[in-house]
């Protein structure tokens, strides 16, 4: 068989397998032991494991279970309400202005975290009953939340582009920068959209109240205090490892812990919070962790067969296409596979087999970053598999139906696509700010 | 007696788990002493390989809990739609591939650990610890997560033929 | 008795320590030139750094067959022999390039690996240098004192050889030194001369370069797995046997000529230099690094004695093999 046929039939045996609803990495993991084992025989017996020693050695996979605990104890530390509130009340006079306001608070936590968990959690149990509460269109809101919350992995901090750098050989400090604008953008992007829908149909998205909104300046003004402890926790964060004073891992060590101090603090660790936050921290890590190990092994049988070389003789000699329409084609199929697969498992098997051959094209690989990240906030929302559709579906008030949480992510959807375009074709968005930054000496 | 087995299994890997669990802290402390010291001493050799042996340790450890809370997603297009006994159904059959998977995984570390422990292996670096002891850990780990998916496999049976264990 | 198809030729996955830029330049041409010489009855495919398995786990991935072969030093493969700590850079066994296979050939290095590996059950099949080894900084190292604090990801022995320098250690995959760099998991590299730097891209993360060495040539091997060895017949190790040297003399002239041209000025990188009366004091540790080597085995005290045989001679030979 040739080496062609059998990436053909592993890939497909695992899409097929994944349709039985088995364990994703059980199934990933399956195949990849099961073809290694048939391929090359005793030799192949010990690939799975192996990938447990090289996942061991990727060292940034250290700011994964940071960033998961960060993301929970944000969600229970009471930053988002004081937040909240003052978004609230700022922004309650627009037509949609609490969606607006939403989209805000988002775009603050995801500056807190590289994931987009702790969006999700603090949408869905904050903003959402708020938002119904004063009348919002469910379908609407439930998008906002499952869009905003997706702008954690695009805002730096990102462990997606974490995972890509590692992939790509990219410097993770180049591509955090990289996703600052990208991910304003998109937040922009959602804020005009909410805007216009609102205007167009007042009822989305009713104004609030007189009495609620009738608060004297000064109250007001205080409320934006409630900014100051996001800032300072992302500058811990960003800035003294921006600064170079700690390191990646270490820095997404201090995140951790200047979440665990406001949550003290403000005393919310009582009642088995602690404990429930790092046994939902060890279950995410795990989920992601065995992810990525079964991944690794399936990887490296897919790199053993010379999957790179078969594929970029395909692209570029057989077919002959412009490096552009390749690119697109990348795109398309890493929003095609986001429907269906884990973005991670989707890094860690396809991208050695992308990354090398968008370099050789000649495009930039810290670009090319910013445009995967996006397809992976895609995929979270994309029906059927989608991290954020299973977390809305999880922590969801009773009256927003599956239904409504499968329409409301279309225009989004939609959106994203139509910002993955402009930085297409406008590179310099993402690329400016670590062209003239310049970390790390 | 199946019923003994399962909840012997259950107990047990809850409790590995709610102990590694705790394993968090020791990565956030070793990576916080990390940063300390480059800050105000010299910068210690182990920390950074220390962290990964923690981490390696938590998520292979914790493995058999996370399939105990059901942290692990599927793609759940027609799943999500079956009754639960459907489901336990054809998870009675597809969780073969979760066995072999795990089995593989198990016989390489076997096999590592044999290795490490023969040779006294050390860690590829300059510190160059044992390799032994974390990899009898992991090994530990990916047999009770194998312990738990026969577990699993039990209560599904149980549930696929009508007569859920409790 | 080995016996071949016409129509199936063997295959060996081959696995350098090397990362893909630098692999182009220290191995591709040999198996290319192999592969196109065996003419269909064999087919070596390359792999690089840590891409089927990570490198501390080569030696092991090899004896166990996941791979037939490797091109490492026995320090970074983690060989579990007790000559490992030769490979790599040992602090001040080489002053040149030539050293290496001169050491080897001549003076009986070649029949102790031989016989180390063999009770291991991995083939060694043929040593060969590299390049010098020398720190790359994004802050300037003008005397022992600046490398105090500094994390250096290097080779396991001469990062513990270091260590009484104040330098700190780190051992990362091959492949994420460049982002590593970056992230401030580690400061420095010593792990090559100037040529590597620029080849693996290094170059664009560091400023300075150390123009002292602690070591002036790497010393590696290419292995194979017994069993496969023995299963390729005689006409196509002959073959591969003249592929590998021919892969040592390319790399001789690459680095040798490269060291030179990029210290001369077509490099980027900023040098600078320890006084040579400074930088004795390292080569003073070295020997006694030595001698604490050479307490280890019965093996280790051979080779030791044999380095240091090797010294006398070229000293006593004077210029051009030694200055001083
Ligand atoms: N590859 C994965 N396992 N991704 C999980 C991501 C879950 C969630 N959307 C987040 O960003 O936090
Ligand atoms: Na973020
Ligand atoms: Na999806």
């Amino acid at each position: 068989m040739s080496a062609e046929l059998i990436i053909l039939f592993m890939f497909s045996s695992m899409l097929l397998s994944m349709l039985t609803g088995q364990r994703v990495f059980a199934v990933i993991g399956f195949v990849g032991v099961v073809a290694a084992a048939i391929l090359w025989g005793n030799g192949g017996f010990e690939l799975g494991f192996s990938a447990a020693m090289k996942l061991m050695k990727w060292y940034p996979l250290l700011t994964l279970p940071m960033f998961i605990f960060m993301g929970y104890l944000l969600s229970e530390s009471g930053i988002a309400e004081d937040l909240y509130k003052a978004f609230h009340v700022w922004m309650g006079g627009l037509r949609g202005g609490l969606a607006v306001g939403t989209i805000g608070l988002m775009v603050i936590i995801s500056a807190m975290n590289g994931l987009s968990v702790a969006g999700m959690a603090i949408g869905a149990t904050i903003a959402l009953p708020e938002l119904l509460k004063r009348g919002y269109d469910k379908t609407m809101v439930t998008g906002v939340i499952q869009a905003g919350s997706s702008l954690g992995i695009l805002v730096p901090p990102s462990v997606v582009l974490v995972l890509y750098g590692m992939i790509a050989r990219q410097p993770v400090g180049q591509l955090w920068l990289a996703g600052a604008f990208p991910g304003l953008l998109l937040a922009a992007l959602f804020i005009i959209y909410i805007v216009i829908r609102c205007r167009l149909n007042p009822a989305l998205g009713p104004v609030l109240p007189k009495e609620e909104r009738d608060i004297p300046l000064s109250e007001k003004l205080k409320l934006l205090r409630a900014g100051i402890l996001p800032f300072l926790i992302f500058f811990l964060m960003m800035g003294l490892f921006l600064m170079g004073y700690t390191s990646l891992v270490e820095s997404s060590a201090v995140g951790a812990l200047s979440a665990l101090v406001v949550a003290a603090v403000k005393g919310r660790l009582g009642n088995g919070v602690l404990t429930r936050t790092i046994e939902q921290t060890l279950g995410i890590t795990c989920m992601f962790m065995w992810i990525i190990l079964a991944a690794l092994c399936f990887g490296a049988v897919f790199d053993g067969l010379g999957a790179v070389r078969a594929i970029e003789g395909l692209l570029v000699n057989d077919w002959g296409l412009s490096p552009w329409t390749i690119l697109i084609l990348m795109q398309l199929s890493f929003i095609l596979m986001g429907m269906f697969l884990d973005d991670t498992a989707m890094l860690v098997i396809v991208a050695p087999l992308y990354i090398p051959l968008v370099g050789k094209l000649g495009f930039d690989l810290i670009w090319y970053g910013v445009l995967y990240t996006i397809t992976c906030q895609i995929s979270y929302m994309t029906p059927p598999f989608g991290y954020n559709l299973f977390l809305m579906r999880a922590m969801a008030p009773p009256e927003v139906s599956l239904g409504d949480i499968y329409r409301s992510v279309w225009p989004f959807v939609i959106i994203m696509m139509i910002g993955l375009a402009i930085i297409m074709a406008f590179p310099q968005i993402a690329l400016w700010l670590p062209e003239h930054v310049n970390v790390r000496g | 007696m199946l019923k003994t087995y399962v909840r012997v299994v259950d107990r047990f890997n809850r409790g590995v788990g709610r102990v590694t669990m705790y394993l968090i802290f020791v990565m956030m402390g070793i990576l916080l002493w990390s940063s300390m010291s480059k800050a105000f001493f010299l910068p210690s050799l182990w920390t950074l390989e220390m962290a990964q042996f923690v981490m390696a340790a938590y998520f292979l450890l914790g493995g058999a809990y996370s399939l105990q809370l059901d942290s692990h997603v599927r793609m759940d297009l027609a799943y999500g739609r079956w009754s639960p006994r459907t489901k336990a159904i054809v998870d009675v059959v597809t969780i073969f591939m979760l066995f072999i998977y795990l089995f593989f995984l198990l016989y390489g570390g076997i096999s590592s650990t044999n290795y490490a422990i023969q040779y006294s292996e050390t860690s590829y670096s300059s510190w160059s610890p044992y390799m032994a002891p974390i990899k009898i850990v992991m090994v530990i780990g990916i047999f009770l997560t194998l312990l738990q998916a026969t577990s699993i496999f039990i209560k599904d049976l149980a549930v696929a033929l009508g007569r859920p264990l409790a | 008795a080995p016996h071949v198809k016409a129509q199936a030729p063997i295959r060996w996955r081959l696995q350098t320590y090397a990362g893909p830029a630098l692999a182009e330049e220290v191995v591709r041409p040999c198996v290319d030139a192999f592969n196109k010489a065996a003419n269909g009855q064999m087919e070596i495919e390359l792999y690089t750094a840590d891409q089927l398995v990570p490198t501390g786990e080569l030696f092991r991935a090899m004896q166990a067959g996941t791979i037939d072969a490797v091109q490492s030093d026995d320090d970074s493969m983690n060989s579990p022999v007790d000559i490992k700590v030769f490979g790599g850079y040992f602090p001040f066994a080489s002053r040149f390039g030539l050293d290496v296979p001169t050491l080897f050939y001549q003076f009986g290095l070649a029949e102790i690996w031989d016989q180390a590996y063999s009770e291991v059950g991995v083939k060694w099949l043929s040593a060969g240098a590299w390049d010098p080894c020398n720190f790359s900084t994004n802050k300037p190292i003008k005397t022992l004192e600046d490398l105090k604090g500094l994390r250096v990801f290097t080779f396991p022995t001469a990062g513990k050889f270091l260590t009484q320098f104040g330098v700190v250690p780190v051992t990362i995959p091959f492949e994420d030194v460049q982002v590593a760099m970056q992230t401030g998991e580690i400061d420095a590299i010593a792990w090559s001369g100037i040529t590597e730097m620029k080849t693996s891209g290094w170059e664009d993360v560091t400023k300075y370069f150390l123009t002292n060495n602690i070591s002036g040539g790497w010393c590696g091997s290419f292995f194979a797995n017994a069993d496969r060895w023995n299963e390729v017949p005689e006409h196509l190790q002959v073959l591969w046997r003249a592929c590998m040297d021919s892969s040592h003399f390319r790399r001789l002239h690459w680095y040798w000529g490269g060291e030179a041209r990029l210290r001369a000025g077509e490099s980027k990188l900023e040098l600078t230099t320890v006084p040579d009366a400074e930088w004795k004091t390292v080569e003073e540790k070295a020997y006694e690094f030595w001698e604490e080597v050479a307490a280890q085995s019965e093996r280790t005290a051979k080779v030791v004695q044999i380095l240091k045989d090797y010294q006398a001679i070229m000293e006593k030979a004077g210029p051009p093999y030694r200055n001083t």
